[in-house]
Formats: C-alpha cells, sequence, structure tokens
C-alpha cells in the first residue's frame, strides 16, 4: 500500500511538473516546475527499488541542474528587442499549426514505436514483478568499476574535457601587444 | 527492508506486540503498515518540534553569546536569563504585516523560503540522534543528506530573484554561487569518510566508529583529521555563516537575499538557517567525532542487564539516552563554535571566497580523498592508534 500511494504521488508530481513546465510562460516558473518534475522522477526511482539512482537524482538534478540553470536563465538577459536588424524575429514562434502538427505526429509515433518495443518486457517480466528492497550501492560501485570500466573511464575523460574547456574559456584573455 | 528505521526499533517493545495484536483483531487486518505510519508521523513531528526549538534556542544563543564576546548583556527580559526571547521573536514575527513589494514575482516570493525549510526539515530524516533513534536509515543516507540539502540554495537563490531588488538580487546570486562551489570540497571529504568506513548509511558510518577518541574517525588517519576541517568550513560557507556571511553582508547588502521579506517568511529563512547549522554539526558529529557511541559499549544496554539485572527493554531505552546524550552534546559543542566564529572573525570578499575554495579547499578535499584511500591499502584498514598500539605490543613482546 505505501509503494503504491508513493507511486501515485510521485507519478502525479512528475507529470504535473513537466506540463507545467510547458504551459507557463514565465521561465524562471518553469525552473521551479521542473525542480518538482525531478523530484518526483527521484520518487519513481525510489519506487523501483532504485535507492543510489533517486539520491543521485536529487543531487545532480536538483542540486547542481537546476541551479545552472538559474544561472544560464540570468546571465542571458532580457528580450527587449525581438526583431533583429533584418526584420527578422529572434524569438522563433512556438505555436504555429506547422508546428503543433509536426509535435502531435512525432509524438504519436515515436509513443507507438515505444510501445511497440517494450510491450513485450512489460507484460509479466520476472524483474519488474519481484522487486525488492535490496541495497543498490554496493553492487553498482562494483559493477562500475569491473564490468563497464570503460564506460567509466571515458566519462570520467569527458567531464575532465569539460572542466579544463571551462577553465580555458572563463581564464582571463592576454593583451596582445604589436 | 534492510533499511532500518526508528519503527523497528519500537518494535521490539512488548507494548507494540500487544497494540498490534489488539489493533488487527479490532480493524480486522493486519495492522503493521498503519502503525509503522502512526509512529512515524509522531516521531517526525517531535523531531520537527524539537529541531524549530533548538533553531530558535540558537538565534538565543547566538545573541547571548556575541553579548558575551562583546561584554554585553544580551537579552534578559523575557523569562530566566531572557531564555523565552526567541518565543517572544516569533510571537512578533507572526503578528508583523505580511509584505510583498508590488514588482515582486509572487510565486517565487512566497515558495523560495518553503524551499529553504523543506530542504533543511528533510535532512532531519537521516541524522543519527542514536542507533535507535534515526527515522530513516537509509542505504544511501549521507548522499541523500546532500541531495537534499542542496535544495536549500534554490531557496536561496529564488528569494533574491523574486524580491526584484538589486539587494537581494546581488545577494542571491552569491549565495547560490557560494553554496553550490562549497558544496564540493564537502562531499569530497564525506567521500573520504565513506571510504574509511565502507557504506553510505548513517549507521554504517557511525559504527565503524568506537564510543573513545581514538576510535573516532578524526583521529583515523592524518587525512581524516584534515577532511574534518575541510568539511567544517565548508559547513560554515554552506549555511551562509560568517566568515562566509556575503549572502547576507549587513555592511553592504542590507540584508541580503531576504532584505525584502518580513514577518514569519523571514523567520522561515532564519529558522532553516539555524537548523541547518544544527544539521551541518550533526553530520561532521556523527561522521567524524564518532556520533552517537558511547564508551563501553552502553548504548545496547547489553552491560546493563548483566551487571544490574535490568529489564532488557529498560536497559536498551537508558543506553538510547545515552547515545541520544552523546550525539546532541558534542553537536552542541560544535554549534558554540560555529557561533564563537561567526563573532570572531572578520567577512572574506567575494574573490577570496571563491579562491579558498576551489584554489585551497578542493585541492586539499581531492588530497585528503586519494590519501585515505592509499592509507587503507597500506595498512589494511588500521587506524594510526591501532597502529601504535600493535607495534608497542609487539615491541614488548620481543623482549
Amino acid at each position: 500500500m505505501f509503494s503504491n500511494t508513493l507511486f501515485l504521488l510521485s507519478a502525479v508530481l512528475t507529470v504535473a511538473g513537466a506540463l507545467m513546465v510547458v504551459y507557463t510562460k514565465n521561465l524562471m516558473h518553469a525552473c521551479i516546475y521542473l525542480l518538482a518534475s525531478f523530484f518526483g522522477i527521484a520518487g519513481l526511482y525510489a519506487c523501483l527499488g532504485a535507492d543510489f539512482l533517486a539520491a543521485t537524482q536529487l543531487v545532480v538534478y536538483a542540486g547542481g541542474v537546476i541551479i545552472l540553470m538559474l544561472f544560464a536563465i540570468m546571465l542571458t538577459g532580457g528580450t527587449g528587442n525581438k526583431v533583429n536588424r533584418y526584420g527578422l524575429e529572434k524569438i522563433p514562434a512556438m505555436g504555429n499549426k506547422k508546428t503543433y502538427f509536426t509535435a502531435g505526429f512525432t509524438a504519436i509515433v515515436s509513443a507507438l514505436i515505444l510501445v511497440k518495443i517494450t510491450m513485450s518486457a512489460m507484460s509479466g517480466n520476472p524483474a519488474v514483478a519481484n522487486l525488492t528492497n535490496e541495497p543498490t550501492v554496493e553492487r553498482l560501485g562494483t559493477i562500475l568499476a569491473t564490468d563497464h570500466i570503460l564506460a567509466f573511464e571515458i566519462s570520467s575523460v569527458l567531464l575532465l574535457g569539460a572542466l579544463v574547456g571551462a577553465a580555458v574559456i572563463s581564464r582571463p584573455r592576454k593583451e596582445i601587444h604589436d | 527492508m534492510n533499511n532500518s528505521t526508528v519503527v523497528s526499533y519500537f518494535s521490539q517493545s512488548n507494548e507494540f506486540i500487544h497494540v498490534h495484536a489488539w489493533l488487527s483483531k479490532a480493524l480486522g487486518f493486519d495492522a503493521t503498515s498503519l502503525m509503522a505510519f502512526v509512529i512515524f508521523a509522531v516521531i517526525a513531528l517531535i523531531i520537527v518540534g524539537a529541531m524549530a526549538t533548538i533553531g530558535g534556542l540558537g538565534t538565543y544563543a547566538e545573541r547571548k553569546i556575541s553579548a558575551d564576546l562583546q561584554a554585553r548583556m544580551g537579552p534578559n527580559r523575557v523569562g530566566p536569563f531572557g531564555l523565552l526571547q526567541f518565543l517572544a521573536d516569533g510571537v512578533k514575527m507572526i503578528m508583523k504585516e505580511d509584505i510583498i513589494t508590488t514588482n515582486a514575482d509572487k510565486f517565487t516570493f512566497n515558495l523560495a523560503p518553503v524551499l529553504c525549510m523543506v530542504g533543511v526539515f528533510a535532512t532531519l530524516a537521516v541524522v543519527p540522534y542514536s542507533s535507535g533513534f534515526i527515522l530513516a536509515d537509509l542505504n544511501v543516507g549521507i548522499f541523500y543528506l546532500v541531495g537534499m540539502a542542496s535544495l536549500v540554495g534554490v531557496g536561496v537563490f529564488l528569494g533574491g530573484y523574486a524580491s526584484n531588488s538589486k539587494w537581494s538580487m546581488l545577494g542571491g546570486m552569491r549565495g547560490a554561487s557560494q553554496i553550490i562551489s562549497y558544496e564540493i570540497p564537502a562531499t569530497i571529504s564525506i567521500i573520504a569518510i565513506v571510504l574509511l568506513a565502507g557504506g553510505l548509511s548513517m549507521k554504517t558510518l557511525v559504527g565503524a566508529q568506537g564510543g573513545l577518541p581514538h576510535e573516532w574517525f578524526l583521529f583515523h588517519n592524518p587525512f581524516a583529521f584534515m577532511a574534518f576541517f575541510v568539511y567544517f568550513i565548508a559547513g560554515l560557507a554552506e549555511t551562509n555563516r560568517a566568515p562566509f556571511d556575503l549572502p547576507e553582508a549587513e555592511s553592504e547588502l542590507v540584508s541580503g537575499y531576504h532584505t525584502e521579506y518580513s514577518g514569519m517568511k523571514f523567520g522561515l529563512f532564519a529558522l532553516a538557517e539555524y537548523i541547518e547549522i544544527f544539521v551541518v554539526c550533526g553530520v561532521a558529529v556523527a561522521l567524524f567525532l564518532g556520533g552517537y557511541k558511547v564508551p563501553f559499549d552502553l548504548g545496547s544496554g547489553a552491560m546493563l542487564v548483566e551487571k544490574l539485572g535490568l529489564d532488557s527493554m529498560l536497559s536498551q531505552n537508558i543506553g538510547q539516552l545515552l547515545e541520544l546524550g552523546a550525539f546532541v552534546s558534542k553537536t552542541l559543542v560544535l554549534y558554540y563554535v560555529v557561533i564563537w566564529v561567526r563573532w570572531t572573525l572578520p567577512r572574506l570578499r567575494v574573490d577570496q571566497l571563491m579562491t579558498l575554495c576551489w584554489k585551497y579547499l578542493t585541492p586539499i578535499a581531492l588530497f585528503n580523498l586519494i590519501g585515505c584511500a592509499v592509507w587503507m591499502y597500506a595498512f589494511n584498514g588500521k587506524s594510526i592508534f591501532t597502529l601504535i598500539f600493535s607495534a608497542a605490543a609487539s615491541g614488548h613482546g620481543g623482549h
């Protein structure tokens, strides 16, 4: 009963948050709704017994990504002039018939494909049926450091590259005297 | 479920079994989850109430200690020694007009203090007050705590943004950048301790230590000793305390991100800050200073049963109270240090703040992490005292 309640709450939070992100007109508010949606997703992970993933979701998305998004919004500044010097609109129109049609069509097609792919997995998958709340941290650590060591290393090199890139970009430029 | 909770402690007692049997009979279904829910609700209310009181008394302690350091009297009118000053302040805050500035973003403005509050209160779920009295001992306890505490940063930032005032905006920006910067050395220091204990759950972390100081992780090895100070400094910065109180620097920013807040919303910000200090100190105690452990294994109550012939549940309860006392007293000593530091050190500049974090604390924390790993590998996880004792014993035996 408890896990059902948790699932319902998380699912409602996720979907409602995501919908509000799309329907709100204020970018700041969209960020907050996205935070709610991320919390819902963390709850969904917790329902599935993936405790480490749920906590990671909170640390990375709720703690890091949302604050970075808020900073990014701050740094972009307002849109005082909506038309550029050639008279074209800087901000693309979000809702005309063409975009709605394309988006709806794409959504239907991708949903059908997803259902087709996951149909066999969803019905009577033993992994979902006997969910145990075993701690996943230890197994996750072992697998990451043994079977998936290459992926682990590649992602760490990627992150290092991003770090060096950020340092290079933010470094004060030297004046070139000639 | 491997996650032990406060309910699993209570379910050992005879009363629980009696009530459970009676309720199951009266209601006609298994009452385990109902009772678990009720116990959780009651304990959560107790913890939130106790923490709100500690937060309130924190404001009193701050004033009294600052008065001591500046040779003043401090609050001394309301109640004995002015102890009830925080209740009077609370009443004042509730009675005050709740002002929302005209151009404020109302939704965000109202949400920001709540986010701060939720972030801090959610961390209380895994703070280990004693071996039985921990609301939920999650497998990922300390990781969950780090994640939840980062909500405070969002709250501070949104509070600064929503007020639509320059002071608040600057304070909020500073607060958010400071919080996410100092999370890094703090988390790396925590990871070093996780490495020593071999687990993320609070009980594993505390259980790997002992009651006496030489069994604490603080004195486990030189790297853990340094990690404690890195964590403590980063914790001060994360709670926006002096010397890192740039977000609310009163000499330049009026009051920082909560300049425009009045009444109870300001109260929520203040309360969140003071409870967060308690949480940060509590985590420092749990990770480095032996947590709730009391010497000679008194916490489990086995010794009381053996020596005094007490009932096992009663002696367990006495052990829990001893553990609770050990944890809270250590935490309050650190709390005192935090307040003491605030009234002793001058404030850093913004560039000094970032230099300290990125050029000093983060490399030191990384060095500690590697040092701890090497220590664990080289000495098979033994603490420095164990090594000294065993060396002394073998040297003695050699004669």
